[in-house]
């Protein structure tokens, strides 16, 4: 049975392509001011390289944001639930999702067969989610996909007073005429976002296994970081920004009993 | 001759007037679900009075009486205070009196109410003893004279809130017409007044016991010693089981909102602070009224070996002048 | 107040009046929507639900025949005192959220929004009832409500009552006597009658009556669903100003209805939705209907049944227990009724505020519920803090619990459409397995 399961986040718009529980193809862009639009694109981009038709698709669900304006929709899914049942399906012992967004980050707690038991969003504090390691390293002159691996080769975290996204770049540059390296106030930007993701997710309890997932995922500096703050190992999923998109395709499948 | 043909009609009307009163009851059960408990139980305490009349007629044991009362007790708690006591019955007409009048009542500060239940324990001790104070005794006549010889019964001080205002075959007071006059405990005050102050001090108890008990509900049964004695029984949290009937809370329904506190004539507390399960305490009397009154369904209940006899209501029906 | 030119109050007072009169037919369009077989009741209690319609204008004949107006903020107000006096005791909290941002002007943003949304429309003279009240009875429950009684106090007089924040001991229960004792006097002055035996005991009959409506409705709502949350908590919550007799015999008619409906098994959405309860922060008429639109309006679809909020199943569940109809005993009930029956956290006690607990679990257990949702609005310290004890209970019965904090504004509606959906996806989830 194939289904189809569509993340309208805030910044990207994912589609997945779901056979039996295995991913056939994926497709991805940026939301830009038409997010339904982008969202047909992914889809179109998906089903071309799975090589399949809308026709083939049982059911398709939406999740995310966005999640009411997607197109193709039968049904929708809140991220929680997405990413619960998503996490147990690449893990099965994961037991503690953490969703770390461009602008929001979520912990979802769940039970063996991916059903939330509880969950958590912090979408006040910017310094919680992706948008604070994007204007950072806008602020460090430093790539984005660098920032990781930067990070990685400080010893120690620089000392960061205030860890307001908005006053981050005053920071950043008192910061360096204080003769901090690069690497070191990396690492602490890093610090200071895990320190944020791991208070949120002590609020539920953290139940091993943790997964993480979302975007920033990817960010090797994070990963690290928030290990090092929660003290346990976190696993990662080979495709971490899709996996709200699995979850809703494997929604959309039971859905169609 | 005339008299026994009195007394035969007056049996009858006696009779046909409990018969009359069970009807209102069941009328005013069916009216008023305010005061269900409050009217059974007024109308067993007419039946008791009657009852112990009658009886009083043939002389029985009184220590026979004392025991039943006891071994009741056992099983049903301070049970006989609340629903058989004479004498309480008279100090329940008393309240129905000035409620009548609108007259408020008074409450005893908390600290003094807990004192007067001490003092029960101590007079009951001391009426105990008293014999042995006034009298040298044989240790081993020590039980006899609880109960039958010496100048002096404790018994009757225990057996005293039986004595209806008429008793029949009591030597006690002036007698009228044939018809003797009492009150509880005065034959007591008798046995140990010189001749000249005995009705003083007749007058002063009686006044005293009616009077208090005029403002102050039941003022005589928070240190009565006939009911140290039921509530010792009370006391014993060691047997599960005594006595058979309690009052029970649970505890997820209390609110705290301390109409059971409030409504209670001997200001028990208890019902009120504990947090669930079987009511401890000596001085409840087992009126119900905390249950009538208390507006939360099935957060007070009466059970009798576990079974619920009765239980708070939801309040849902129409007030009282509807 | 700080001075704001006249033409500014006048503009203000017509665009948000006229946005919230919009906002209520709004309110209950959506409601009609929701609700499949509405029960026919309900259009008196839609119509009443109008600020500015008949419920006004009755207020002002009544005040121009002599009649004065009391106002009140919390529960804790004697409402029978007030009706004994022959006087209107009417509830003037407030519910809209533009006033608030007007309250800013004057108190700082961390404040209660319901006080600032208070102090905002007495600003701009928006609330009828505030504006025909000739006196004002304010309890100090919060550090809020204690000052907003100062504010206030510039353009009304204000009758400021202390409450003792441990209410179990005799001399709480008697300083809050005396303090009834004062505001009765209050009352006489004002409204020049004297409160006697006779009429007090009529007062306490007609809110009695009310309590035993009040009650029947909450009732009904244990079994499955034949009134949808936000039509119940529009009824409750009407009680705070409308003539009590005519609302007792309303609601009385609406339960007649209900039971009805019961019967024929004509429900008002799918027996099997979601049962939530909401505790928390009062919730007022009009533009704070939010949370509950949210929980009803969702997909998958919950259903308020019941709650544990002083704007609605909190205002008239206790009765006022008179054991002997005297002076005397009349005033000690109505007093005791007020204070020890109110499980506002503003109370503490040596095990912490037993009754808000034993009154959240009887009702989860009683009425079915599966999901809780803890509503605070920000700054509310009290609720807040309570938050852990109350969440630990119901851990221990396993029933989810949300902490749901907002303010008095619009735009968070979409941050907690996501979260009231998952929640609600969450509870279906349980009721499946």
């Amino acid at each position: 049975m194939i289904t189809i399961g569509i993340d309208l986040g805030t910044q990207s718009v994912k589609a997945v392509i779901l056979k039996d529980g295995v991913v056939l193809s994926r497709g991805q862009a940026f939301s830009g001011f038409d997010p339904a639009k982008a969202g047909e694109q992914v889809v179109a981009e998906a089903l071309k390289k799975a090589q399949l038709s809308l026709k083939d698709v049982k059911h398709v669900t939406a999740t995310g944001s966005g999640m009411d304006m997607a197109p193709y929709a039968n049904s929708t899914i809140s991220m929680m639930s997405a990413d619960a049942k998503a996490g147990v399906h690449l893990f099965p012992k994961a037991r503690t999702i953490i969703d770390v967004g461009a602008e929001e980050a979520r912990a979802v707690k769940c039970d063996e067969k991916g059903i939330m038991i509880d969950f958590v969003v912090n979408e006040r504090c910017a310094a919680g989610a992706g948008t604070f390691i994007e204007a950072m390293a806008r602020a460090l002159e430093v790539k984005l996909e660098e920032m990781g691996s930067l990070s990685l080769k400080a010893e120690r975290a620089s000392p960061i007073n205030a860890t307001c996204v908005i006053f981050g770049e005053s920071d950043v540059v008192s910061l360096i005429h204080r003769q901090e390296s690069k690497p070191e106030i990396a690492r602490a930007i890093f610090d200071a976002m895990a320190d944020r993701v791991s208070s949120m997710v002590y609020r539920l309890g953290v139940n091993p296994d943790v997964v993480l997932v979302g975007g920033v995922a990817k960010d090797v500096g994070f990963v690290a970081s928030l290990k090092r703050k929660l003290g346990i190992d976190i696993l990662i999923p080979e495709y971490p920004e899709f996996v709200g998109a699995i979850g809703a395709a494997l929604v959309a499948a039971s859905r169609v009993k | 001759m005339v008299w026994a043909i009195v007394g035969e009609i007056l049996k009858l009307m006696v009779l046909a007037g409990l018969g009359l009163a069970g009807i209102l009851v069941i009328l005013l059960w069916m009216k008023d679900l305010t005061r269900k408990a409050t009217y059974l139980r007024l109308f067993i305490q007419v039946v008791s009075l009657v009852a112990i009349y009658y009886l009083f007629t043939y002389p029985i044991w009184l220590l026979a009486a004392l025991i039943v009362i006891l071994a009741m007790t056992l099983v049903i708690g301070r049970f006989f205070c609340g629903w058989l006591c004479p004498f309480g019955f008279y100090l329940d007409l008393v309240t129905l009196l000035r409620k009548a009048f609108k007259i408020r009542y008074r409450n005893l500060p908390e600290k003094l109410n807990r004192a007067l239940h001490v003092l029960r324990y101590c007079l009951l001790i001391f009426f105990l003893i008293l014999p042995f104070l006034l009298t040298p005794i044989n240790p081993w006549q020590w039980p006899l004279s609880l109960f039958l010889s010496g100048p002096f019964k404790p018994i009757r001080v225990l057996i005293a809130p039986l004595t209806p205002l008429i008793v029949p075959w009591t030597e006690e007071l002036t007698a009228i017409n044939g018809v003797n006059l009492s009150y509880p405990y005065l034959d007591q005050i008798i046995a140990y007044s010189s001749v000249d102050l005995v009705w003083i001090f007749m007058f002063i108890f009686v006044s005293l016991t009616l009077a208090s008990s005029f403002f102050m509900r039941r003022f005589w049964c928070r240190f009565c010693p006939t009911g140290a004695s039921l509530a010792i029984v009370n006391k014993f949290k060691a047997f599960k089981g005594v006595p058979a009937l309690h009052i029970y809370k649970e505890e997820e329904k209390c609110t705290k909102c301390g109409i059971c506190k409030r409504v209670c004539p001997l200001q028990v507390t208890e019902v009120y602070e504990q947090k669930g399960g079987k009511i401890n305490t000596s001085l409840c009397m087992l009126c119900f009224r905390c249950v009538e009154m208390c507006p939360y369904e099935d957060c007070l209940k009466v059970k009798f070996a576990g079974k619920t006899v009765f239980k708070s209501r939801n309040w849902l029906e129409p007030p009282e002048s509807e | 107040m700080p001075d704001i030119p006249q033409k500014e109050i006048e503009e203000l007072q017509k665009s948000i009046k006229t946005s919230s009169q919009r906002i209520i037919a709004e309110n209950i369009e959506r409601m009609k929507k929701t609700s499949q077989n509405r029960p026919e009741a309900m259009q008196y209690f839609d119509e009443i639900s109008n600020f500015f319609g008949q419920r006004e204008k009755e207020i002002q004949a009544a005040k121009e025949n002599g009649k004065k107006v009391i106002g009140y903020f919390c529960m804790f107000a004697p409402t029978e005192l007030i009706l004994a006096a022959d006087a209107i005791p009417v509830r003037v909290s407030s519910g809209w959220y533009d006033a608030a941002k007007l309250g800013d002007r004057i108190v700082p943003v961390e404040v209660c929004p319901i006080i600032r949304s208070t102090i905002g429309a007495k600003m701009i003279s928006l609330s009828p009832y505030l504006e025909l009240s000739d006196a004002l009875i304010n309890v100090t429950t919060c550090d809020g409500m204690t000052k907003l009684g100062e504010i206030l106090s510039d353009s009304k007089p204000v009758w400021t009552m202390p409450i003792p924040r441990v209410k179990d001991s005799a001399q709480a229960t008697r300083f809050w006597r005396e303090e009834l004792l004062t505001v009765k006097g209050q009352i006489e002055a004002l409204t020049g009658n004297k409160i006697t035996g006779k009429k007090l005991k009529a007062a306490i009959e007609l809110t009695q009556k009310a309590t035993k409506a009040f009650r029947r409705l909450q009732e009904i709502r244990k079994g499955a669903p034949v009134i949808m949350g936000r039509d119940a908590m529009l009824v409750n919550q009407t009680y705070m100003w409308d003539d009590i007799t005519r609302w007792t015999e309303k609601t009385e008619a609406l339960c007649d209805e209900l039971e009805k409906k019961a019967r024929e098994k004509n429900w008002a959405c799918p027996p099997d939705t979601p049962r939530v309860m909401v505790t928390g922060t009062p919730m007022i008429w009009p533009d704070n209907w939010k949370v509950p639109t949210l929980i009803e309006e969702a997909k998958p679809q919950g259903v308020l049944i019941a709650d544990e909020l002083c704007s609605s199943e909190r205002l008239l569940y206790d009765p006022v227990g008179v054991d002997e109809w005297s002076m005397d005993d009349m005033f000690k009930a109505i007093s005791e009724r007020y204070l020890m029956a109110s499980t506002c956290p503003c109370f503490t006690s040596k095990d912490g505020n037993e009754d808000r607990i034993n009154w959240l679990l009887t009702k989860v257990k009683d009425w079915n519920i599966n999901g809780v949702i803890y509503y605070v609005v920000r700054g509310c310290m009290l609720y807040a803090m309570e938050y852990t004890r109350v969440k630990r209970v119901l851990d221990h019965l396993n029933i989810p619990m949300y902490y749901l904090d907002t303010d008095y504004t619009r735009e968070d509606v979409g941050q907690l459409k996501t979260r009231v959906e998952a929640f609600l996806e969450m509870l279906t989830a349980r009721i499946d397995i």
